[in-house]
């Protein structure tokens, strides 16, 4: 379903990735776990092609995305979902309208079906009777919510999720577990970057750990928490000293400069 | 030797370094605005879908709105102004009857169009910089590129097009405050009946008058909407990046809104 195969990517001079091999099996929920600047979130924007790789190929349902144009690169695009850190609702729309608004702008069903299946996603996160709430009304784990009905009203095949219950209380951290969990059960391949590691060991099929811009462990749930790698053990403990050391490198932010930013149109 | 060596590197650095940077940025946010106003060309014809065209609508009237008061009261008192400094110098040579076409020519041809960049780049332009910046920085804008919405078509095509019409009609609203301001004081100050006024002004003000008006309003639209949208797709580094991009947009649009204008005025009367 999704393959990256020795991706590298440097950016602003740091190698982010640096071989990246990854593999998601169809209906699968792929946890990358790792520290900040580690390249988790760089992950998740290669395999929706927002960043191409300098070297290696990154394959999605079947295509190598790596090398496809804009108007393809579109297409496949429309199969995915990703839910964002903070949901990335457009503030002058209302929740049912930002949900609805790939629907609308691609034209991809008449009107009244729009609301049908707005109204049928809304159920599905449990957002139900908030639809006509602007974002700034709704609270953070509502919001992410809204974002998750926004990433799935497309029925989409691949489900992207950056950090899904980063800034949550524990209750709504559960909420999105939860229904991370129900996603699972429709077979949408899912994958996951979090730091939570309740919400990884909880949702997980397997668990990538990412450092330094590779995978250094990867295995179920158990397989991981059962490792006897000193770095698997630091990070899951949350230890200080350890093989993954005490400081991470400059955090990389998505809105550093890439050469993929006047992909606008 | 090496010390020699060391000073010129230092000095290099501190000072070489971030002209260098200076003018790279420059010259990169130039050729991505430049790109940005073609991209902005080609995707044209969707600005006749029905949302796109009610997106553009709304943006207008909420332009309009929002900068209605204060190009109301900065025409006004720019043509009191005017009609002030050269009605003191033609009393004295009794010629008060050019009041009315000095007032009228310089707000329809200069300070119109002029005036009115000024303020909907320091109203609107830093707005639209800010606004797409805070996209920007809270991923709204990779999230339309997921959605497969392109953000040239959704958040540039209908901000640009509504300032561009937006412009010359508030310049033509400028410029009749402006007028009514100058007249006000011609006749109170100088004794130039309306009657008067208005004929002197309309006698002497040509087509070519209020075509180099409108068409200088026209590309002072389309370069406080194309420096907003480029400031603002460029922004990055949190709220401190949003702040610069409002910054870089609005002195960006002034230094272009005051070349354009010279080259477009030069350009009429050689």
């Amino acid at each position: 379903m999704i393959r990256l195969e020795n991706v590298h990517k440097t950016l602003g001079g740091r190698e982010i990735l640096d071989g990246l091999n990854l593999e998601v099996k169809q209906g699968e929920t792929l946890v990358i776990l790792g520290r900040s600047g580690t390249g988790k979130s760089v992950t998740l924007r290669h395999i929706v092609g927002l960043m191409t790789p300098d070297r290696g190929r990154v394959e999605v349902l079947g295509q190598e995305i790596s090398t496809h144009s804009q108007a393809a690169l579109l297409k496949i695009r429309s199969r995915i979902g990703y839910l964002f850190q903070d949901g990335a609702l457009l503030n002058w729309l209302n929740v049912a309208d930002n949900v609805g608004l790939p629907l609308r702008e691609r034209d991809l069903m008449p009107e009244k079906q729009i609301q049908e299946r707005i109204e049928e996603v809304l159920v599905e996160v449990e957002l139900d009777g908030h639809g006509e709430k602007m974002p700034s009304e709704i609270s953070g784990g509502m919001r992410k919510r809204a974002g998750l009905a926004r990433a799935l009203v497309s029925r989409p095949e691949i489900l992207l999720h950056d950090e899904p219950t980063s800034g949550l209380d524990p209750i709504s951290s559960s909420i999105i577990n939860g229904l991370i969990q129900k996603l699972h059960e429709t077979g949408i391949t899912q994958v996951m970057v979090t730091h939570d590691m309740n919400s990884a060991f909880e949702v997980a099929d397997r668990i990538a750990l990412l450092h330094a811009g590779t995978v250094i462990a990867l295995g179920n749930a158990d397989e991981i928490r059962e490792s006897k790698d000193p770095a698997v053990q630091q990070f899951i403990h949350g230890l200080v000293e350890g093989p993954l050391g005490r400081e991470t490198s400059s955090e990389f932010k998505s809105d550093q400069p890439d050469k993929e930013e006047s992909d606008l149109s | 030797m090496k010390s020699w060596i060391e000073n010129l590197g230092a000095f290099m650095g501190r000072y070489i370094a971030p002209v260098v940077s200076f003018l790279r940025r420059s010259a990169d946010s130039t050729g991505f605005g430049l790109v940005l106003i073609i991209r902005t060309m080609l995707n044209f014809p969707h600005l006749f879908s029905r949302r796109r065209s009610r997106d553009c609508l709304d943006l207008c009237y909420n332009y309009c709105i929002g900068s209605f008061l204060v190009t109301s009261v900065v025409a006004l008192f720019t043509g009191m102004i005017l009609a002030l400094n050269g009605g003191n110098s033609l009393e004295e040579l009794g010629q008060e009857s050019l009041i009315g076409p000095i007032v009228a020519v310089s707000m329809i041809r200069e300070m119109g169009p002029f005036m009115t960049a000024l303020i909907l780049t320091a109203s609107l332009g830093s707005g639209i910089a800010a606004e797409i910046g805070t996209m920007k920085i809270s991923e709204e804008i990779d999230a339309l590129r997921i959605m497969s919405i392109p953000p040239i078509r959704f958040l540039v095509l209908p901000r640009m097009v509504a300032l561009t019409l937006v412009t010359p009609v508030m310049t033509i609203f400028a410029a009749f405050i402006g007028i009514l301001g100058g007249s006000l004081v011609a006749n109170s100050q100088f004794d130039v009946g309306w009657l008067a006024f208005r004929n002197d002004a309309l006698e002497t003000l040509e087509f070519v008058d209020v075509f180099t008006g409108m068409l200088k309003s026209v590309v002072f639209g389309i370069t406080i909407a194309a420096v907003g949208c480029t400031q603002g797709l460029l922004t990055r580094g949190g709220a401190t990046g949003v702040g610069q991009a409002a910054r870089r947009s609005v002195v960006v649009t002034f230094l272009l809104v005051i070349i354009l204008g010279y080259y477009l005025s030069w350009s009429f009367l050689s």
